[in-house]
């Protein structure tokens, strides 16, 4: 999450051997957590999550001593719904509001992204779909999860949502986070999942050609400058610190 | 056309001097951005507290919807006033009327001056180049 901030806050980043011609360089992450983790959206009131509530002992609806517990929380910059990150590939894309993936409403953002997502799905045998009217099987109330509640633009298929996906826009730039699951976790029953792949440092590299492809950039393996990681290390602990989790 | 008794950000906030104090708000522009023709996607707002002194420029609160969560920006410095409570209950209020009862926050403002902010004019011909 750290390195996120700082890739979100970068002020005036420097052309990137990846950048398309004239478009503002775009900086792709994939990782996965361990310990598995589950992260909070932005605005998210603990008690609207009930394995979050249960995890830090606070009594919300739904939480109890039955409640499955992830093994560790944060809270996000980004918004949205909960996610249990354990058994999937992370992605997150920064940039330029300028960037044409990111010029205009929030709505045709995800909708240029879940294209290339859906696209790199194809590659491993998953046909998906947005949603758009359909009711997905995986709704659930009361949850608090990400992947229990859908948008029309959010990508679903087996009549599932797969893809989790939320953004902060800040300072002219936007942060983009996204979940792709390879298999379900207790906390997030009855989604979708790539079920084809095996794990993902698999699912990476399709995902990487799409987003070259859709994005029209080239996409160079990179480090993070030492500004990053220091910003990274300094914040290491504010995510999950009680600060951060019980703002709401 | 936008009201042309303010000015605006190229962040799409908008201020209105009146008397001794100064009004902040979004613009039509930045709610559609965020919603697309949905003002259900509004689902929260963050607003300053009453006695905050803001810098020009200065994150004063975020707004969230379904699918971003966006930082607000203080077009002028100074200290906050007051709030406008029934945004945070009637978040469609910012895409039916986000230049009257749309206000965000009443400020005293540090001093004056609008300097480097653009008009409506300047403002239409910004968003015109963002839209191509």
């Amino acid at each position: 999450m750290g390195l996120d901030e700082a890739l979100l806050g970068a002020p005036a980043p420097a052309p990137h051997p990846g950048s398309g011609a004239g478009a503002p360089p775009v900086t792709v992450r994939f990782y996965s957590w361990s310990p598995d983790t589950l992260s909070l959206g932005y605005f998210q009131r603990l008690v609207d999550v009930p394995p979050a509530a249960a995890f830090l002992g606070i009594e919300a609806p739904g939480a109890g001593p039955d409640t499955p517990l992830p093994s560790a929380v944060v809270r996000r910059l980004t918004g949205g719904g909960a996610i249990h990150h354990q058994g999937e590939l992370t992605f997150s894309i920064t940039t330029s509001l300028e960037h044409p993936l990111y010029r205009g409403h929030v709505e045709g953002s995800y909708e240029r992204v879940h294209a290339a997502i859906a696209s790199a799905l194809q590659e491993a045998g998953v046909v998906s779909r947005p949603r758009a009217e359909l009711t997905p099987a995986s709704e659930a109330e009361g949850t608090g999860m990400c992947f229990h509640h859908s948008s029309p633009v959010d990508l679903i298929w087996n009549e599932r949502k797969g893809v989790g996906s939320a953004q902060r826009r800040k300072g002219g730039r936007v942060l983009h986070h996204g979940s792709i699951k390879l298999s379900a976790t207790e906390l997030e029953t009855g989604v979708a999942t790539v079920a084809g792949i095996a794990s993902p440092g698999a699912l990476a590299p399709l995902l990487r050609a799409a987003f070259e492809r859709h994005f029209d950039a080239r996409l160079e393996p990179s480090v993070p400058t030492a500004a990053e990681l220091e910003h990274a290390k300094a914040r290491e602990a504010f995510f999950g610190s009680d600060e951060f989790l019980r703002r709401r | 056309m936008r009201p042309d008794d303010r000015k605006y950000t190229k962040a799409h906030e908008w201020v209105l001097l009146d008397g001794d104090v100064a009004l902040f708000g979004i613009t039509d522009f930045a709610v559609e951005e965020l919603c697309n023709g949905n003002e259900g996607d509004l689902v929260y707002c963050d607003l300053p507290e009453e006695g905050r002194t803001l810098e020009a420029g200065e994150t004063f609160g975020e707004i969230e919807s379904v699918k971003a969560v966006a930082d607000l920006n203080a077009p002028i410095g100074g200290v906050v006033l007051e709030t406008n409570e029934a945004i945070e209950e009637h978040l469609e209020i910012l895409s039916t009327d986000p230049y009257k009862k749309g206000w965000m926050v009443k400020i005293k403002p540090n001093n004056k001056s609008l300097d480097g902010l653009m008009s409506a004019a300047e403002y239409e011909a910004f968003v015109a180049e963002k839209a191509h």
